[in-house]
C-alpha cells in the first residue's frame, strides 16, 4: 500500500474508504494483463486504471502553498483540497498581503488568483520576479481571454489554469512545478527499466528495444523526466504538442493507447497508468 | 428664483457678455467724443474772448462804453455778456449785475452771472475774460456756455435712441438663439433619456444641415449602434449557451436520476458518478468554447500575432492527428510542399486547422480519406482540409459560412459542434477567408491572401 494512503483515509469520509480500497486493490492486481484493444484507452481493463487518491505524492506534499485568492469560497475548497492531500495552504485575501507573503519567501509554490480587488495577479507576479523572488507561480483566470495565458507567462508565470478548472487538474499543476524536472543533461534518461537513450533515439525496456515514431518518443521522454508524476492531458497538450486549447476529440487517449501498447507488454508489469478522471502516470513497476 | 431654461444656456451667457461690451465700449466712445467736442468749443469761445477783450480794451473809456452797449445791443439772443466796473467793484455799464469772484486777468473762465438785460435778474453759467483798465476800472466779456450743457443733453439723448435698442436687440437676439440651441439639446437629451432608460433602437435627430450638433448626433448614433448590436450579441451568447447547455445538462439529471435508483454497488455508483462528470465537463467546454468564440469575434487583441510558418503546422496537426484517423480506418495524409509564412497568432491557426480535421475525421466513414494540404495559389496561400465524408448540402453550408457562431441554425446541424464556429471566428480575426464547397465530400479552405 502507497504510504500515504493511510493518511489519505483519514481525511476521506468513512463511506468512501471502501471506493479507495478497492481502488488501490485495482492497482495492485493490476499485474495480472488481459489482452488489450489497440488504442481504446477506455476499454483497456481496469486493472490499469488508478484513483487519483492512490497516487503517492512524493515527500513533497508537506509543501506550503501560498493562495492569493479573494473569492472566500473558491478558497476554502482550495484549502480544503490541498489540505486533504497534505499540503499547507497559507491563505492571503488580497494582493497587497498576498505579496508581503510572497515576498518572505515561506511557500514552495504560490497561487495567484487573476482577478484581485484593486489589483491583477500579474502584477504581484511581476513584482516577485522583479525582486527576484523565484517560487514558481501558478496563475488562476476566470477570464478566457485569448491571450491571457500568454500574457500569463509573460508575466513570469509558470503555469495558467482558466476557472472552472478540476481540482485535479489544479494539484497535477502544483505537483508538477513542486517537481520542476532538473534541467539535466544526462542524454539518457532511465524509470525503472526503462531506458531512453536522447542521442541515439532508441528507447529500451529491459532488453527489448522499443520502436517508437517520433511523436511516441517525444511523449515517452516528456513523461519520464516527470516519472511519479500525475500528468493531466491538458498538460501533455500543452507540453507535448503545444496545443493550448482542449479538443473535442480524446486525442492524448489514443496517443497515450499507442505509446502503452508499446511500452507495456502483455506479460509485462505496467509502467503507464491511466489515473481515472485525471490523466496519467509513469512509474516503475513495484 | 429660477431663471428661464433658456437662460442658463452658453449662448445666452455669451449673448450677455456681448452685449455688455457694446454697451461699455459705446459709452467709453461718446463720452470720448463729448469732451473732444466740448473742449473744441471752448478753446473757440476762448480764443474769441481773448481776442475781444484786447480790442475792447484798446478803446478810449468813451468808445468803450460805446462798445459794450454796441455789444449787448447786437445780441438778441442774450448770448454775449459785458461789463465795466469801478475800482471798488460797483457797476460802471454792462449786462451783469456785479463783477464774478475768482477772476484772473486775460484767463477765461467759467462763473455763474447775474444777466440784467432779459428785464429781470437771471443767474447764468457763462465763461468770462477780464481785464484791469488803465484808468483801475475791470473790464469783463464773456458769453453763455448753454451750448455745452446743450452738446451733453444731444449726446445723452443719442445715446439713448442707439444704444439702448442695440443692447435691447442683442439680449433678444441672444434669447432667440440661446432658445434655439437650448430646444436642440433638450431634444438631443430627452432621445439620450430614452435610450437610456428603455428603447437602444432610438437615434437622435439631425436637422441635416450638418452643423455640430448633427456631427455630434451622427457620431452619437454610431455609438449607440455599436451599443445595440453588443448588447444583442450578448443576449445572443446567453441564448446560445442556454441552449447548447440544456442538452448535456439534461442528460446529466437523468444519468444521476438513474444511477441513485439502479446502482446497487459503490463500483455502479462510481461509474455514474464518472460519466455524470464527464457531462458536467461537457457543458464546461461548451460555455469555454462560446466565450473564446464571442471573445476572439469581439476582441480585437493582436498579442499573441507574428510569423506563423504553415509548413510546420499543417504538419504537427497532421501529427497529432494521425494516429486519430488510423484508429477509426481513415488515411489522414498531409501535403505541405508549399512554405509560406503568414502574420497571424501561432495558437489560434493552430486550434483552427485542428478544427477542421477534427471535423473532417468525425464525419469522415471507415476507409474514407481525409486530406490536409498547404495550397500556393493567386490569391494567396490556402489551408484546405478535403474528406470524403457526406460533406455539407448548400442550404447547411450556406448557414454555416453567414453567420457561424450566432446562426442557431449551424450549430443545430448535427454534430458540427461549436468547431465551425470557432475556425469561422479565428478566421476573420486574420483577416482570412473561410469558404466551404462540395468536393467529393467535404472541401473547407482557409484562403490566407499573401500581404507584400
Amino acid at each position: 500500500m502507497p504510504p500515504n494512503l493511510s493518511a489519505q483515509g483519514k481525511h476521506a469520509p468513512s463511506d468512501d474508504r471502501g471506493l479507495m480500497e478497492k481502488s488501490t486493490a485495482l492497482v495492485q492486481n493490476s499485474h495480472q494483463d488481459k489482452p488489450r484493444v489497440a488504442g481504446r484507452p477506455e476499454s483497456r481493463p481496469d486493472s490499469h486504471n488508478a484513483t487519483f487518491a492512490d497516487m503517492t505524492f512524493w515527500d513533497g506534499s508537506m509543501a506550503t502553498v501560498l493562495l492569493i485568492e479573494d473569492d472566500k469560497e473558491t478558497a476554502q475548497e482550495i484549502r480544503a483540497e490541498l489540505g486533504d492531500r497534505g499540503y499547507v495552504v497559507d491563505w492571503a485575501a488580497d494582493g497587497v498581503e498576498g505579496l508581503d507573503k510572497a515576498r518572505s519567501g515561506g511557500a514552495e509554490v504560490v497561487i495567484v488568483d487573476r482577478m484581485l480587488p484593486g489589483m491583477d495577479g500579474l502584477t504581484i507576479v511581476q513584482a516577485m520576479r522583479d525582486e527576484g523572488v523565484r517560487t514558481p507561480v501558478l496563475v488562476l483566470s476566470a477570464l478566457g481571454a485569448v491571450d491571457d495565458r500568454v500574457r500569463g507567462l509573460r508575466a513570469g508565470g509558470d503555469d495558467y489554469l482558466t476557472k472552472p478548472f478540476a481540482t485535479v487538474e489544479l494539484i497535477a499543476r502544483i505537483e508538477a512545478l513542486l517537481r520542476r524536472p532538473a534541467d539535466s543533461r544526462d542524454t539518457v534518461l532511465r524509470v525503472g527499466p526503462l531506458e531512453l537513450d536522447l542521442m541515439e533515439r532508441i528507447a529500451k525496456r529491459g532488453d527489448r528495444t522499443i520502436n517508437l515514431l517520433p511523436r511516441e518518443f517525444r511523449l515517452l521522454e516528456y513523461m519520464m523526466r516527470r516519472k511519479e508524476q500525475v500528468l493531466t492531458r491538458a498538460m501533455l497538450l500543452e507540453e507535448v504538442w503545444n496545443y493550448k486549447f482542449v479538443p473535442q476529440t480524446n486525442l492524448v487517449d489514443v496517443h497515450m493507447g499507442r505509446l502503452r501498447h508499446k511500452v507495456d507488454e502483455p506479460n509485462e508489469l505496467p509502467m503507464i497508468q491511466v489515473v481515472r478522471g485525471v490523466g496519467f502516470i509513469l512509474r516503475a513497476p513495484a | 428664483m429660477r431663471r428661464p431654461d433658456f437662460a442658463r444656456t452658453p449662448t445666452f451667457y455669451s449673448a450677455l457678455t456681448v452685449a455688455s461690451a457694446l454697451l461699455l465700449c459705446t459709452l467709453v466712445l461718446f463720452g470720448l467724443v463729448y469732451r473732444q467736442t466740448t473742449a473744441y468749443v471752448m478753446s473757440k469761445y476762448d480764443a474769441l474772448l481773448v481776442d475781444e477783450l484786447r480790442v475792447f480794451a484798446s478803446n478810449t473809456p468813451g468808445q468803450l462804453l460805446q462798445e459794450i452797449n454796441d455789444r449787448l445791443l447786437k445780441d438778441p439772443q442774450h448770448i454775449k455778456i459785458a461789463g465795466l466796473f469801478g475800482a471798488n467793484g460797483s457797476r460802471i455799464a454792462g449786462n451783469i449785475e456785479f463783477l464774478p469772484p475768482g477772476l484772473a486777468p486775460d484767463v477765461p473762465t467759467n462763473a455763474v452771472v447775474t444777466r440784467l438785460d432779459s428785464g429781470e435778474r437771471k443767474a447764468q453759467n457763462v465763461r468770462v475774460a477780464e481785464r484791469a483798465l488803465p484808468s483801475g476800472m475791470s473790464l469783463v466779456i464773456g458769453r453763455q456756455i448753454d451750448e455745452i450743457t446743450e452738446i451733453a443733453q444731444i449726446v445723452v439723448r443719442t445715446l439713448a435712441l442707439g444704444l439702448l435698442p442695440a443692447f435691447i436687440l442683442t439680449i433678444l437676439i441672444g434669447m432667440v438663439l440661446s432658445r434655439r440651441v437650448y430646444l436642440r439639446v433638450m431634444e438631443l437629451n430627452r432621445k439620450i433619456q430614452l435610450v437610456v432608460t428603455s428603447d437602444l433602437r432610438e437615434r437622435l435627430p439631425t436637422s441635416g444641415r450638418g452643423d455640430t450638433f448633427d456631427q455630434i448626433a451622427v457620431s452619437v448614433n454610431r455609438m449607440l449602434g455599436d451599443i445595440e448590436s453588443l448588447v444583442r450579441e450578448i443576449a445572443a451568447v446567453g441564448d446560445n449557451i442556454a441552449h447548447d447547455l440544456r442538452t448535456p445538462l439534461t442528460r446529466v439529471r437523468v444519468r444521476l436520476e438513474r444511477g441513485r435508483a439502479n446502482a446497487s454497488t459503490l463500483n455502479e455508483l462510481s461509474t455514474v458518478v464518472d460519466q455524470a462528470i464527464g457531462g458536467l465537463d461537457q457543458s464546461l467546454a461548451i460555455i469555454t468554447a462560446l466565450l473564446r468564440i464571442a471573445e476572439i469575434e469581439h476582441n480585437r487583441r493582436l498579442d499573441g500575432f507574428g510569423q506563423v510558418p504553415l509548413g510546420p503546422l499543417v504538419r504537427e496537426i497532421w501529427d497529432l492527428y494521425e494516429p486519430i484517423a488510423e484508429d477509426k480506418g481513415i488515411a489522414l495524409r498531409v501535403n505541405s510542399t508549399d512554405e509560406a509564412t503568414v502574420y497571424g497568432d501561432r495558437d489560434l491557426l493552430f486550434e483552427a486547422v485542428a478544427n477542421l480535421v477534427d471535423n473532417a475525421i468525425k464525419f469522415t466513414p471507415e476507409g474514407g480519406n481525409v486530406t490536409l494540404a498547404l495550397l500556393s495559389r493567386e490569391n494567396g496561400t490556402v489551408v484546405q482540409v478535403k474528406d470524403t465524408g457526406p460533406g455539407i448540402t448548400e442550404i447547411e453550408r450556406e448557414a454555416v459560412t453567414k453567420r457561424f457562431y450566432r446562426s442557431d441554425k449551424s450549430r443545430r446541424i448535427e454534430g458540427l459542434g461549436l468547431g465551425l464556429s470557432l475556425v469561422a471566428a479565428i478566421v476573420k480575426l486574420h483577416g482570412f477567408e473561410f469558404v466551404i464547397t462540395a468536393g467529393p465530400g467535404c472541401v473547407v479552405e482557409i484562403i490566407c491572401p499573401q500581404v507584400h
